[in-house]
């Protein structure tokens, strides 16, 4: 080791210390599932839904299958259990017949070479019958408009409902003197980390599947691709290599069954590395969320009551959904103490690219709506907005929404003063 | 087509496709991992090496077109027992997070450091922008390559 | 495909005048267009040993500038951070550092995106274009080749740039979405000089409003002759507001760059060297 660059600075508690695998990383030496390689490895390429929401009406794969250099090509009629999914299993590893999102995987080639494997993949021709999409997830969640998973998530499109209801909301209606109602909307977004998927997998000496990949989420990707390949777990073995960022992103499964599906199927070491543009395609995004706020509060500056409602397009797959509308909910108040509440938080399938965990896990975007109520609110009340947050905010022994008394560590009084000073111009406005 | 090229100081003479980018060659002939692919078209610059003192992002740069030059990479820089002042500060400042887009943003900043010792605050920023990071906040990478600077000689 | 990098001017047109043949400079738009299969090709002709296509010098009375000069070669030389000011500003702010060590201003003209950050500067420094083929040397003027579709017949070597060196004063600005990496949403540069509190000589050019970098004729009457006062600078927002709306009509992208470009405008007035002291912006 290099004696001039120093371990730990200072105590072990508060201290600075080396990350161990910041070496690998400056020497350019770390190994991202893009840089594993095995003798005699073939290449992976899927073709993609460039439809939204569509039925295969059927496939020509000759051309593919006769292609230079192709090894395998392969459809849902290779999977033995086709789906995977972190709550649901609704996502298929290759779509049958029923395309619900842009991108949605229907054919899988294996080739010799990357080349090879896109140019076949370019020969694959899929007959879609087009189908007009939902892509606007309160139309989505309206009665009659035809379910996108009638199978697993029944006749309706929403997948989720949470309802939190603190108090008695018409008493704190009656109460409030002053009332702020808006619409708020966030957008989707991605995750952008910067190495796009990339998966080895191969049968090992022992029999067994490797997948070695970027994850967040090893046990979950071992349980996925046992089930989908029809495998018992201790025939699996996922091996986590460094992962190129994920915020959210490398929850869900991307390539890894369809890259283990390939080597069970040709005993080939298995490469699959998206492009960026194929990145997009492949994994979750953050979800787009509209809330619906109305706020009441006393003229002395108390709130009395919020209704909210908060429908986040959950995308064609469930994912992480219900798990991030319930946090919405939770969250729809912010760091203030609110008597009476009631909030509705829906997750809805669209066919919109699927929407899943980032950053927060739907924390996030209420904030936009409960910060921007307070701050019209502090308007209509002629308060400071620091004024009318010191008013409401949670402090030791509160209550939230959902009836958690806070017993400790609720550190926002501190903060805002400790802000107060750099904010001066802002508050005064 | 053969080209030749000098890959961190060794001459290499190599059978490409005109089409192959020096990216790949670098990778997948070279077996040099170390240069990263993000985006594929010049946007990120993972891909970033050194080509005759300047950086280029190895994704824009054909093979062909590196044939008489020479290239630096990740792994010509330094190694366990001698790190590069711009590695060894970025391990100090914690300016390393995924470590996806290091390798670039280290030769970016060996680039600027041996174009000019003592940059300022504002050259080291251009210098930098070319590389894009999603974990760090930059902050970190950018006094890294100032505490570089302070630890460069002339 | 095959690729070969002749030395001489004369191969390079041999070689480039066979059908099928493109010319590559720097790369960064013609290998990303091969890659996504937008163009075919049956060979490439690599440029960068062409010696005399890399030069930037003055002859005279004007400044040379070689086609397969890179934008950060533009960025390091001094006669064109003072003479061609505005060209200067646009190469700071093409891309970034991999970028500019690679990318050409021949490449920049040749490619002609809308958005191409070059040619509103070119455009108003009256640059003059020389286009090599087997049947000799052209020189024409930028505006007029700007109206051409294609810019030149196949085969035509662009070999580089005639800047007047007129002493005038220069200046660019560029509205993208972030400071590095961004392609335009808007540009626009600006070439004047000062007499007797006046301006005269006024041009002004704009990008990525339309199909192709223009000159407006009718900006450039408007402001011939105005005070160079605070006024000047109101007048000019005005009425470049005006010219946008007619140059983009309909497109989505009209009332947002109908305002934005009097912003655009001021910061282009605001980097012409005598402009910043106050009395003009
Ligand atoms: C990440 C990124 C960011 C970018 N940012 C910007 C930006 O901010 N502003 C901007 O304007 N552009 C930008 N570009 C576009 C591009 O870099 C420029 O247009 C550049 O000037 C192209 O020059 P080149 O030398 O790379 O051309 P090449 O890609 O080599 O060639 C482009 C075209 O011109 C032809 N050609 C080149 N030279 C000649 C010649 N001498 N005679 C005849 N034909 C010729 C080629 O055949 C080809 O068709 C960006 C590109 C990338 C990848
Ligand atoms: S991979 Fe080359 S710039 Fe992103
Ligand atoms: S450390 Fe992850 S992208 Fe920079």
């Amino acid at each position: 080791m290099n004696g001039t660059v120093g371990g730990t600075v200072g105590g072990t508690v508060g201290g600075r210390v080396l990350r161990e695998d910041a070496w690998g990383k400056v020497l350019g030496q770390a190994a991202f599932p893009a840089d594993v390689r095995r003798e005699g490895q073939i290449y992976a390429v899927a073709v993609r839904s460039p439809h939204a929401h569509a039925r295969i009406r059927g496939l020509k794969l000759d051309e593919a299958r006769k292609a230079e250099g192709v090894v395998a090509v392969l459809t849902s009629a290779d999977v033995p259990h086709n789906g995977h999914g972190v709550l649901y299993r609704d996502q298929p590893v290759l779509v049958q017949d029923h395309v619900r999102m842009a991108g949605d995987p229907v054919v899988l080639v294996g080739a010799e070479t990357l080349a090879e494997a896109r140019t076949a993949a370019g020969l694959v021709e899929v007959d879609y019958e087009v189908l007009p999409g939902l892509f606007d997830p309160e139309e989505a969640m309206k009665e009659g408009v035809p379910a996108l998973h009638p199978e697993i998530h029944g006749s309706t499109n929403i997948v989720y409902h949470l309802p939190v209801c603190k108090g008695n909301v018409a008493k704190g209606w009656a109460e409030a003197e002053v009332t702020v109602e808006r619409d708020y909307q966030t957008q989707m977004l991605d995750h952008a980390f910067l190495q796009p998927e990339a998966v080895l997998a191969y049968v090992d000496e022992r029999g067994h599947l490797v997948v070695e990949v970027a994850t967040q989420y090893a046990h979950y990707d071992r349980g996925e691709i046992a089930h989908a390949l029809g495998l018992k777990f201790n025939q699996v073995r996922v091996k986590t290599v460094s992962v190129g960022g994920a915020f959210g992103g490398r929850e869900d499964i991307s390539l890894q069954i369809m890259a283990a599906l390939m080597a069970w199927r040709t005993l080939r070491p298995v490469k699959m590395e998206n492009t960026r543009e194929e990145s997009f395609h492949s994994h979750s995004k953050r979800h787009p969320m509209r809330m619906h706020y109305k706020t009441g509060a006393t003229r002395a500056g108390k709130l009395t009551v919020l209704e909210a409602r908060i429908v986040g397009d959950a995308g064609a797959y469930a994912s992480w959904s219900p798990n991030i509308l319930r946090k919405a909910a939770i969250h729809a108040t912010g760091p203030y103490e609110i008597p009476n509440v009631r909030v509705d938080a829906y997750a809805v399938l669209t066919n919109n690219p699927y929407t899943g965990a980032m950053r927060g896990f739907g924390a996030a975007q209420p904030v936009l709506a409960y910060e921007s109520q307070m701050d019209l609110l502090a308007r209509e009340l002629g308060l400071s907005p620091m004024e009318l947050r010191l008013r409401n905010i949670c402090r030791v022994g509160s209550e939230t929404a959902t009836g958690q008394v806070l017993t400790g560590s609720v550190g926002m009084e501190e903060c805002l003063k400790a802000v107060k000073s750099y904010l001066g111009e802002v508050s005064a406005r | 087509m053969k080209i030749e090229l000098t890959v961190n100081g060794v001459a290499r003479i190599l059978e490409v496709e005109p089409e192959e980018r020096l990216l790949d060659v670098l990778r997948e002939r070279l077996h040099l991992t170390g240069t990263k692919e993000g985006c594929g078209e010049g946007e990120c610059g993972a891909c970033t090496v050194i080509m005759d003192g300047k950086t280029v992002n190895s994704c824009m740069v054909l093979a062909a077109q590196a044939d008489g030059h020479a290239v630096t990479t990740i792994e010509g820089l330094g190694n366990r027992g001698s790190l590069h002042p711009v590695q060894k500060a970025f391990l100090e400042e914690g300016a390393v997070q995924c470590g996806f887009c290091t390798p670039g943003m280290v030769l970016s900043a060996k680039a600027l450091l041996d174009r000019s010792p003592h940059p300022g605050k504002e050259q080291i920023a251009v210098a930098m922008s070319g590389n894009l990071c999603r974990c760090t906040g930059y902050d970190k990478i950018l006094r890294a390559v100032e505490r570089a600077a302070g630890e460069v000689k002339e | 495909m095959y690729y070969v990098r002749p030395e001489t001017v004369a191969e390079v047109l041999e070689a480039g005048e066979k059908p099928g043949m493109l010319y590559l400079a720097g790369g960064t738009d013609l290998i990303l267009k091969l890659r996504r299969q937008e163009v075919q090709a049956r060979g490439l002709v690599d440029l960068q040993a062409v010696a005399e296509l890399r030069r930037i010098r003055v002859e005279g009375d004007r400044l040379e500038i070689g086609a397969m000069v890179s934008f950060a070669d533009l960025l390091n030389n001094d006669q064109v951070a003072t003479e061609a000011r505005a060209l200067w500003l646009a190469c700071r702010s093409m891309g970034a550092p991999q970028i500019r060590n690679q990318a050409t201003l021949g490449g920049n003209l040749a490619n002609c995106s809308p958005a191409a950050d070059s040619l509103p500067a070119l455009l108003v420094l009256q640059a003059q274009v020389r286009l090599l083929s087997h049947s000799g040397e052209t020189l024409v003027p930028l505006a007029e080749l700007l109206e051409r579709t294609p810019l030149w017949p196949s085969g035509t070597l662009l070999a580089g740039f005639r800047l007047p060196l007129t002493g005038g004063a220069s200046g660019f600005a560029k509205l993208g979405r972030r400071q590095a990496l961004a392609i335009a949403r808007l540009s626009a540069a600006v070439a004047l000089r000062e007499e007797n509190g006046r301006a005269s000589g006024v041009r002004l050019a704009f990008g990525a409003a339309g199909k192709r970098a223009f000159l407006s004729a009718d900006l450039a009457e408007k402001l011939n002759g105005l005070v160079l006062d605070g006024g000047f600078t109101e007048v000019a927002c005005r009425e470049a507001r005006k010219v946008i709306s007619r140059a983009l009509g309909e497109r989505a992208s009209a009332p947002y760059k109908r305002e934005a470009v009097a912003g655009v405008v001021r910061e282009a007035l605001a980097s012409v060297e005598f402009m910043k002291s106050g009395e003009g912006a």
